[in-house]
């Protein structure tokens, strides 16, 4: 399959279940809301070292958000829901109870709950109040700048993580362009979050190393640097290639992102240096959702 | 289907325990079925037939109507449905409510949804003593549900409410919220002497100063912007009630109390 010059691989991402939930964060303003979620999302690029995988999903007006303040909606994943609840309630603790006008609630409803304030209430050391509100149960702790207002709890949805796909470019700042053009698309479209620096990483790996302390490397088939060295998947005019990982709370909501995502950077063309589309997989045995690139652009 | 009505022939001489008339206790029984239930009264058994003309057929649907202060126990244990009352009822109506919906137009005596756990009472006139209270010696008040009263509350509403809503568009009588574990109550009216006595825990929101004042038991924590007053405010609009009509506000003066006890609750006066 070519699009506008560009190869789109007859390949397919490889992707695995994971335990996700949305949050939104609010605050006195959208800056502090976002600083507040930037923090949350910090260091939340892949479970391989941070324990999760996070991202803001979008901005929330104050008609959009339960207090009426302005708001930011993010996603987090973990492996598991013990593993996501640790994280959620670190996270909330350290970046969300600290940031100053900051209030905490449940982004989503399912029938499995997991805690997001549950804990955090004993920072209020007594002083900490219940409120019941249209049967959910919301915590008030006092903080010195007033209240910190969250919810108990927030629904666990069994969810996507490891969708994702390469950009294969003539050169570096091609490739990070098509990347660019691509994430302002693929986030407009809810449900998903694409966790690393900008949406983007330049250090795809693969499964396992010659270092038995290592469980992933870096993706050697795909280094440019490493044509002549190692059994290379890229042809001979390809610089520089990026990568573009999706975690989302369906796989329908990944096909989308996927879709727009390789969609924009194909609208650049081979014209703008980008040769191909391809992705990550690891032959089927990593993941159970298999994200076919030309059933996906078909 | 039409409401299955119960409209009481004459005001009886007894107080009567209408606790049986529950959606729960008569679904899939047959009008003559349901005209037989007998509903103690005094020493007496009485048929609902020789109290009541009884129509309809809808059994989650229940309308009293001529009803009098003597009718007590109305919608206890009631899990699901609703009753509509026209006229008066007695004591203990919606006690251990779990669910559903009580409607009266008409006043109601002592003990308003005691111990109730979930549902909503509401009143459309006013309430006798004991709202959302507990039974002589136990705890627990009600737990959960909401109770709406259009008029004015009688005294110790809300003694030992562990959880839930009282709503009051009125006045509220003495005591009010006394031995208070936790939950709400808003009161648009005036409260009455000795407001959250004992009180634990809870909140009591109101839209204006007490003419009283506040109780010296309660410290001033000064004035702030609580967040959930916003939500909580938004949880009232989906009420039949003024309620859902009051203009949200955040800025309170806030009072801690009772501190005669633990002095964990609160009063919020709108500023």
């Amino acid at each position: 399959m070519i699009i506008n010059g560009v190869t789109i691989d007859e390949t397919f991402a490889e992707a695995f279940p994971m335990k996700g939930t949305r949050l939104i964060i609010t605050a006195h303003n959208a800056k502090w809301a976002m600083i507040s979620a930037q923090a949350f999302t910090g260091f939340a690029t892949s479970v391989i070292a941070c324990g999760c995988e996070a991202g803001i999903e979008r901005e929330l007006d104050g008609s959009e958000t339960p207090d009426g303040r302005p708001g930011v909606s993010v996603l987090i994943f973990a492996m598991g829901g013990k593993g996501l609840a640790k994280q959620v309630e670190t996270r909330a603790g350290q970046c969300v109870l600290t940031s100053p006008t900051s209030a905490l609630f449940s982004g989503l409803d399912e029938e499995t709950e997991m805690a997001l304030g549950q804990n955090l209430r004993f920072f209020g050391d007594g002083f900490q109040i219940s409120k019941m509100i249209d049967g959910k149960r919301y915590w008030r702790i006092p903080v010195m700048d007033g209240e910190f207002l969250t919810q108990e709890k927030t629904g666990v949805a069994a969810s996507v993580g490891g969708g994702n796909f390469l950009v294969l470019a003539e050169s570096q700042a091609q490739a990070l362009a098509a990347c660019e053009a691509a994430i302002e698309e693929m986030k407009k479209i809810p449900n998903v979050i694409m966790p690393f620096p900008g949406g983007v990483v330049r250090s795809g790996s693969k499964v396992g190393s010659k270092y038995k302390a290592l469980n992933a490397s870096t993706n050697d088939a795909f280094c440019p640097t490493l044509k002549g060295q190692t059994k290379s998947d890229l042809s001979p005019e390809v610089e520089s290639v990026m990568e573009i990982v999706i975690d989302g709370l369906t796989k329908e909501d990944i096909d989308k992102a996927m879709r727009v995502g390789i969609q924009a950077v194909c609208d650049l063309g081979a014209e703008k240096g980008i040769r191909r589309i391809s992705a990550g997989n690891y032959g089927g045995k990593l993941g159970p959702f298999h994200f076919h690139l030309q059933e996906i652009m078909a | 289907m039409s409401a299955l009505t119960f409209t009481l022939k004459a005001a009886p001489s007894q107080r009567i325990d209408c606790s049986p008339l529950t959606p729960e206790l008569l679904a899939e029984k047959t009008l003559d079925q349901i005209k037989a239930i007998e509903l103690v009264s005094g020493k007496q058994k009485l048929s609902v037939e020789s109290l009541f003309d009884v129509a309809g057929d809808d059994t989650n649907d229940i309308h009293v109507a001529n009803s009098t202060n003597k009718l007590d126990f109305i919608g206890r244990n009631m899990t699901h449905g609703k009753i509509s009352v026209d006229g008066d009822v007695g004591a203990y109506l919606g006690l251990f409510m779990e669910a559903g919906e009580i409607e009266v137009n008409g006043n109601t005596a002592i003990y308003t949804g005691c111990e109730m756990k979930g549902g909503q009472i509401k009143v459309n006139g006013n309430t006798g003593d004991f709202v959302g209270g507990a039974r002589p010696g136990q705890k627990n008040g009600m737990t959960g549900g909401t109770i709406i009263i259009t008029g004015n509350s009688g005294d110790r509403t809300g003694d030992h409410m562990r959880r839930g809503y009282i709503l009051i568009e009125g006045n509220a009588g003495d005591y009010c919220a006394s031995r208070m574990v936790s939950g709400t109550i808003a009161v648009l009216g005036d409260t009455g002497a000795h407001l959250g006595y004992a009180m634990k825990r809870g909140t009591i929101l109101l839209t204006k100063m007490p003419s009283r004042g506040i109780t010296a038991n309660f410290n001033d924590c000064g004035s702030h912007t609580l967040a959930f007053l916003a939500l909580l405010f938004a949880s009232f609009k989906k009420l039949d009630s003024q309620f859902a009509n009051i203009e949200s506000f955040s800025r309170v003066q806030r009072y801690a109390g009772d501190l005669a006890g633990i002095g964990m609750g609160e009063i919020l006066v709108k500023i």
